[in-house]
C-alpha cells in the first residue's frame, strides 16, 4: 500500500518536473524574454535585500542633508541626490520594494474576483448570471481607468493602501472579461460536458476543468499588467494621490525632480528610467510566458 | 521526364525532446496527365510531403536534411522566391482538407475567385483579361463544379454555404487557373458520404477533361480507388508500396498495407480484423532498418539492419520489403 | 430485467434560431434491447446527434418521452438521479477535446470514481489501473501522462474507460472512431464488440459510416431530417435495401473491392444536399433529392410501415415486396 502510494507521488513529480523543463525550453528560446527574467530576478532580489545593499538606507525614510543636497552623479551618489540631499539610488530601490508591493498586492486583490465571476459567467453562458455579471463588469470597463482612481484615492485620504485599494477595483473587470472570454468558448467542450454527465459538482467544473485551461492567458496578462499597475501607480504617486513623502515612491520622485529639470536632472531622468526597465521586464517575461504557452504546431 | 519527382527526400523538425526524423527517404513521381494516390495514416508524413512540395514548410522547427524535389527538372526546394511564386501561381494549386481555412470569411467567393484569376492570369500586357471575361470566366468555373445557381454564389460569404458548397468554390478555384499539378489534401475527409460522392465525381469529370496531373493524400482507401490510377502507400515518412490502383488494393504485398486493407469495414460484412499491432514509432528514435519491422509480423533478422530497397512484385507493382527480395 | 432497456417515444426536440425554429429532431421512435447494437446513421444535421445529446440529457426534450430501464428520464441531467447518470455513459467523437488537456489521465479517471463514490478512496488507484488494462493499455505508464502526450486511440481508450468507471450498463457511442485511421479504429471496434461481450453493454452507436455499421451493428436505424427513415436488422438492412434514401447512401460509399462494388445499389446516384432544418420541404422530407419520387410525395408525408419483422420504412413509394 505504502510503495503504491511512493509510486504514484513520485510518477507525478517526475510529470510536473518534466513540463517544468519544457516551459523552461520554450522561455529560453527568446533570448529577450531572459534577460527579461533577469532583470526581474536582480530588481526583486535588490528589493528584498534592500537594507543591506544600498549605501544609505536611513535615506529612505525621513532623512534631510541639506549640504549633500542636488549633487549630481558621482561614485558616492551613484544617481545623485534630490533636493534635500537623499542619495537617489538607494530611494530607487527602495521605491522597487513600493512599486512591486503594489502590483503584488492590486493583482492579487483583483484578479482572484474577476476570475472567479469570469468562471461563473461563462459556464452560465446565456442565461441570467452571465448578464449580471457581465453587464456589472461592463459598468466598471466603461469608466476610465485613470478618473475612477483619482476619484477614488481623492475621496479617501491619499495613501499606499488606498492607492492600491483604488486600482485593484479597476482591475477586476478585464480579468472577468477574460476568462469570461476563454471558458465561455470552453463552455461546450466534450470534457466540460462529460463531467457534467458523470454528475461533477459545479466547483469541481469550474476549479479543477475549467480554471486550469485559463491560466495560461491570466498569468501571461498579470505579468504584462504587472507593468501596467506600476505605471498606473506611478501616475497617481504623481499627481500627488499616492504614497505620501517621505516614503520612497518612483511616481513622487519624478513628481519632484521635474520641477527642476533641466538642472538637477538626474534626480527625475534615474527614478523614470527605473519605471521604464521594470514594465520592459515584465513585458518580456511576458511575451516568454507567451511562447511557453503557446500551442505547439508540429 | 515525370512532371513532379521526389527523391529520397529527408525532413525533419527540430523541438524540446530533440530531432524528430519524419521523412525518410521519401520518394514519389508524378507524371504529366497522370493521377496518383497517397495513402498513409495520420502522422505518417503525408501532409509534410505536400508541405514540403508546396514550400510552406514552417522552418523552423522543420528542416529539410537531404532530398530534392524536382518539378519538371528544376527542384523547389533551391528555387527563388520568385520562382517559387511563379509555380505557385502557374503550375500548381492545392486543395485543402478544410475548405473554411482556405477560403477568407471576409471576402466574397466571387471577390476571392476574381483576384485568383487576375493573379494568374491578369498580369500586364497581351493575354490580359477584361473585366468581364474574367466575372464571365468565375461563373463557368462555379457551374463546371456542379454548383447551383453560380451567379448568386459569387455574391454569397463562405460563412453562408454549405461544407460541400465551400469544397466546390475551392475546387472552382483550384482549377479556374489552369494549372498543371493538383494537390488534393483530403479533400473530402470533412464531407458526408452522398456530397463526397458527387465532388469526386466532378473532381474526376474536370480533370479528365482539363487534363491536370492530381496528387491526392488521403487515408481513404475507396477514395484513391474512385480517382486515381497509381497510388503510394506510406509508412512512417517511407512509402513502402507503389503500383497501379487496382492491382494493389486487389493484392497487396507489403505487411503493413496488408493489414491497413484487413482493417477497412466492409460492405460484405466480414468482420474486422484486429487491426496492426503496435502503433506508429516514435520518430524520435525511429526503428532500424525497416520502420515498420516491430510491427510486422514476417519480420526478419536483415530488417533490422538496412531499410529495404524497392523489389519489384508485377508490372509497375514495387514493394519495399524484404520478403520479395528473390 | 425490463424488456427493453431504452425506448425512445415519439422524441422531439426544437431550438427556436433567428431564422425559424429548427426541429433538429422530429417525432422519433426506437427501441433497444438488452445487448442489443443499434447503428443510428445520418449525414451532418440529420439530428442524430441531437438524439444522442437528448438521451444522455444535454437537453431536455421538446415533447415525448425517454425511458431508460422503464423509468422516465426525460429531463435534462441535472435533474436525473445519479444512479442513471452512472448507468447511462457516454463517449464523445472528438477524443481531443473529450479529455481536459490540462489534466493528467490519472486525474481523468478519478472523476466518475469519485462522483460515483466506486470504492473506497484507497482502491481507486487499483481500480484506475484495471480499467486501462481493460481497454488494452499498459497502466501504469498511461496513468501519469496529459491527453496531449497520446494517440488519438489511445485518448479514446482512455475515454471509454472513463465510460466504463461507474459499470453501465447502456454506452452512447457518438461516432467513436471517425476520427481515426482505419488500423487504429479497427482496434477500437474489436475492443468494443469484447467489452460488450463480458461486461453485457447495450451501445446506441451513433455515425455515418454504414460500412462500419456493416460489422458491428445488430440493427441499423437511417436518420433524415430529423425523422427515421428505415430501420432492419444489419443483414436485412444491407441485403435489401428499401428507402431511396438509404440506397443512395449506399451507392455512395467508397469501397476497396469489386466484392462491394457489387452490393451496392447502382440505380441511386447521389444528389442535391441536406435541405436548411429551417426550411424542411413539405410532405416527405425526401422527396427533393429522391430518385424514386411519385405525385403524392411533396404533400403527404409518410408513415412508419413495418414490411418484415423488425423492418420499418417511411416511404409513400413502397408498395410491398411485389413493387420492387
Amino acid at each position: 500500500m505504502w510503495q503504491e502510494k511512493r509510486a504514484d507521488l513520485a510518477a507525478s513529480f517526475a510529470l510536473r518536473r518534466r513540463g517544468l523543463a519544457k516551459g523552461w525550453y520554450k522561455f529560453s528560446r527568446n533570448p529577450l524574454s531572459v534577460v527579461g527574467l533577469v532583470v526581474l530576478v536582480v530588481i526583486v532580489l535588490a528589493t528584498g535585500l534592500a537594507s543591506y545593499i544600498t549605501p544609505y538606507p536611513a535615506h529612505a525614510g525621513p532623512y534631510t542633508n541639506f549640504k549633500a543636497a542636488g549633487q549630481p552623479p558621482s561614485w558616492e551618489h551613484l544617481f545623485g541626490t534630490d533636493r534635500i540631499g537623499r542619495d537617489v539610488f538607494t530611494r530607487v530601490i527602495f521605491g522597487y520594494r513600493f512599486s512591486l508591493l503594489l502590483g503584488i498586492v492590486v493583482l492579487g486583490l483583483g484578479v482572484a474576483p474577476g476570475v472567479i465571476l469570469g468562471l461563473i459567467a461563462g459556464y452560465h453562458r446565456g442565461t441570467w448570471v452571465e448578464t449580471t455579471i457581465m453587464r456589472v463588469t461592463d459598468v466598471f470597463l466603461a469608466v476610465p481607468p485613470l478618473v475612477l482612481a483619482l476619484a477614488i484615492t481623492a475621496m479617501l485620504t491619499p495613501s499606499l493602501l488606498n492607492e492600491m485599494f483604488a486600482i485593484a477595483l479597476l482591475w477586476w473587470p478585464w480579468y472577468c472579461r477574460l476568462v469570461f472570454a476563454v471558458s465561455s468558448s470552453m463552455r461546450n467542450q466534450f470534457f466540460i460536458r462529460e463531467a457534467e454527465f458523470s454528475g461533477a459538482s459545479e466547483a469541481h467544473i469550474l476549479f479543477r476543468e475549467m480554471l486550469p485551461n485559463c491560466l495560461a492567458p491570466i498569468l501571461t496578462k498579470m505579468t504584462l499588467d504587472m507593468g501596467i499597475v506600476i505605471l498606473l501607480g506611478a501616475s497617481l504617486s504623481f499627481v500627488g494621490l499616492g504614497a505620501q513623502p517621505p516614503t520612497p515612491c518612483l511616481g513622487t520622485m519624478v513628481a519632484d525632480g521635474a520641477k527642476r529639470l533641466p538642472g538637477e536632472w538626474w534626480s527625475t531622468i534615474f527614478p523614470a528610467l527605473a519605471i521604464v526597465l521594470v514594465i520592459l521586464a515584465f513585458n518580456l517575461v511576458g511575451d516568454g510566458l507567451r511562447d511557453v504557452f503557446a500551442v505547439e504546431e508540429v | 521526364m515525370a512532371l513532379l519527382e521526389v527523391k529520397d527526400l529527408c525532413v525533419g523538425y527540430r523541438i524540446f525532446e530533440g530531432h524528430l526524423r519524419v521523412l525518410n527517404r521519401a520518394r514519389l513521381e508524378v507524371d504529366s496527365g497522370e493521377r496518383v494516390g497517397l495513402v498513409g495514416e495520420t502522422g505518417c508524413g503525408k501532409t509534410t510531403t505536400v508541405k514540403s512540395i508546396l514550400r510552406v514548410l514552417p522552418t523552423p522547427p522543420a528542416e529539410v536534411a537531404s532530398g530534392e524535389i524536382l518539378y519538371r527538372g528544376a527542384d523547389i526546394l533551391r528555387m527563388s522566391h520568385r520562382g517559387i511564386r511563379d509555380l505557385r501561381r502557374r503550375e500548381m494549386t492545392a486543395i485543402f482538407q478544410d475548405p473554411l481555412q482556405s477560403l477568407n470569411p471576409m471576402f466574397t467567393v466571387g471577390t476571392q475567385l476574381r483576384d485568383i484569376l487576375k493573379d494568374s492570369m491578369g498580369g500586364r500586357g497581351r493575354g490580359r483579361l477584361s473585366r468581364r471575361e474574367i466575372e464571365a470566366r468565375c461563373i463557368a468555373a462555379l457551374h463546371e463544379t456542379g454548383m447551383p445557381d453560380p451567379e448568386r454564389i459569387m455574391h454569397n460569404y463562405p460563412s453562408q454555404l454549405s461544407g460541400g458548397m465551400r469544397q466546390r468554390v475551392c475546387i472552382a478555384e483550384a482549377l479556374s487557373r489552369e494549372a498543371q499539378l493538383l494537390l488534393a489534401d483530403e479533400p473530402t475527409t470533412n464531407l458526408d458520404v452522398t456530397i463526397q460522392d458527387q465532388i469526386l465525381r466532378k473532381l474526376d469529370e474536370l480533370v479528365d477533361e482539363k487534363g491536370t496531373s492530381v496528387l491526392i493524400i488521403t487515408h481513404s482507401m475507396g477514395v484513391v480507388r474512385d480517382l486515381t490510377q497509381r497510388m503510394y502507400i506510406m509508412y512512417a515518412g517511407t512509402m513502402v508500396e507503389t503500383g497501379r490502383t487496382k492491382d494493389l488494393l486487389a493484392a497487396p504485398r507489403h505487411p503493413y498495407t496488408q493489414g491497413l486493407m484487413e482493417s477497412v469495414p466492409r460492405l460484405t460484412g466480414v468482420g474486422i480484423s484486429d487491426g496492426i499491432p503496435g502503433r506508429i514509432p516514435n520518430y524520435l528514435d525511429p526503428p532500424s532498418g525497416c520502420r515498420f519491422h516491430p510491427r510486422c509480423v514476417h519480420v526478419m533478422p536483415v530488417c533490422k539492419e538496412t531499410a529495404p530497397e524497392f523489389f519489384s512484385v508485377g508490372e509497375g507493382h514495387v514493394v519495399a520489403c524484404y520478403l520479395y527480395r528473390s | 430485467m425490463p424488456e427493453s432497456i431504452l425506448s425512445v417515444e415519439n422524441l422531439t426536440k426544437c431550438f427556436p434560431t433567428k431564422q425559424g425554429l429548427v426541429r433538429a429532431i422530429d417525432g422519433i421512435s426506437f427501441v433497444m434491447a438488452p445487448g442489443d447494437t443499434l447503428g443510428l446513421v445520418g449525414e451532418s444535421g440529420s439530428g442524430k446527434t441531437t438524439t444522442a445529446q437528448c438521451i444522455v440529457g444535454m437537453y431536455p426534450p421538446t415533447s415525448g418521452d425517454i425511458l431508460f430501464k422503464g423509468e422516465t428520464i426525460g429531463a435534462a441531467f441535472n435533474r436525473r438521479p445519479k444512479h442513471v447518470k452512472g448507468d447511462l455513459r457516454i463517449v464523445f467523437q472528438d477524443p481531443g477535446s473529450s479529455l481536459n488537456p490540462k489534466r493528467t489521465i490519472k486525474q481523468i479517471l478519478s472523476v466518475p470514481l469519485a462522483v460515483h463514490r466506486v470504492g473506497t478512496s484507497r482502491d481507486r488507484l487499483a481500480r484506475m489501473k484495471a480499467l486501462l488494462e481493460m481497454v488494452e493499455l499498459p497502466a501504469d505508464e498511461y496513468l501519469y501522462k496529459y491527453p496531449q502526450a497520446i494517440g488519438g486511440g489511445e485518448k479514446q481508450m482512455v475515454a471509454l474507460a472513463r465510460a466504463l468507471a461507474t459499470n453501465p450498463s447502456l454506452v452512447l457511442l457518438d461516432e467513436p472512431t471517425s476520427a481515426l485511421d482505419v488500423s487504429v479504429q479497427a482496434k477500437i471496434i474489436n475492443l468494443l464488440i469484447r467489452l460488450r461481450r463480458e461486461l453485457n453493454l447495450t451501445y446506441l452507436f451513433i455515425t455515418h459510416d454504414l460500412s462500419l455499421m456493416r460489422n458491428v451493428a445488430s440493427r441499423v436505424a437511417i436518420m433524415y431530417l430529423g425523422k427515421l427513415c428505415e430501420i432492419a436488422p444489419t443483414v436485412e438492412f444491407f441485403e435489401h435495401p428499401v428507402h431511396p434514401y438509404t440506397k443512395m447512401l449506399l451507392s455512395s460509399i467508397p469501397v476497396v473491392s469489386d466484392e462491394e462494388e457489387a452490393l451496392k445499389p447502382h440505380k441511386a446516384i447521389s444528389k442535391g444536399e441536406i435541405p436548411s432544418p429551417v426550411n424542411i420541404p413539405p410532405g416527405c422530407s425526401f422527396h427533393s433529392r429522391c430518385s424514386e419520387r411519385g405525385d403524392s410525395c411533396a404533400e403527404l408525408d409518410p408513415e412508419m410501415r413495418e414490411i418484415a419483422p423488425g423492418h420499418v420504412v417511411r416511404c409513400n413509394h413502397w408498395c410491398g415486396p411485389e413493387g420492387e
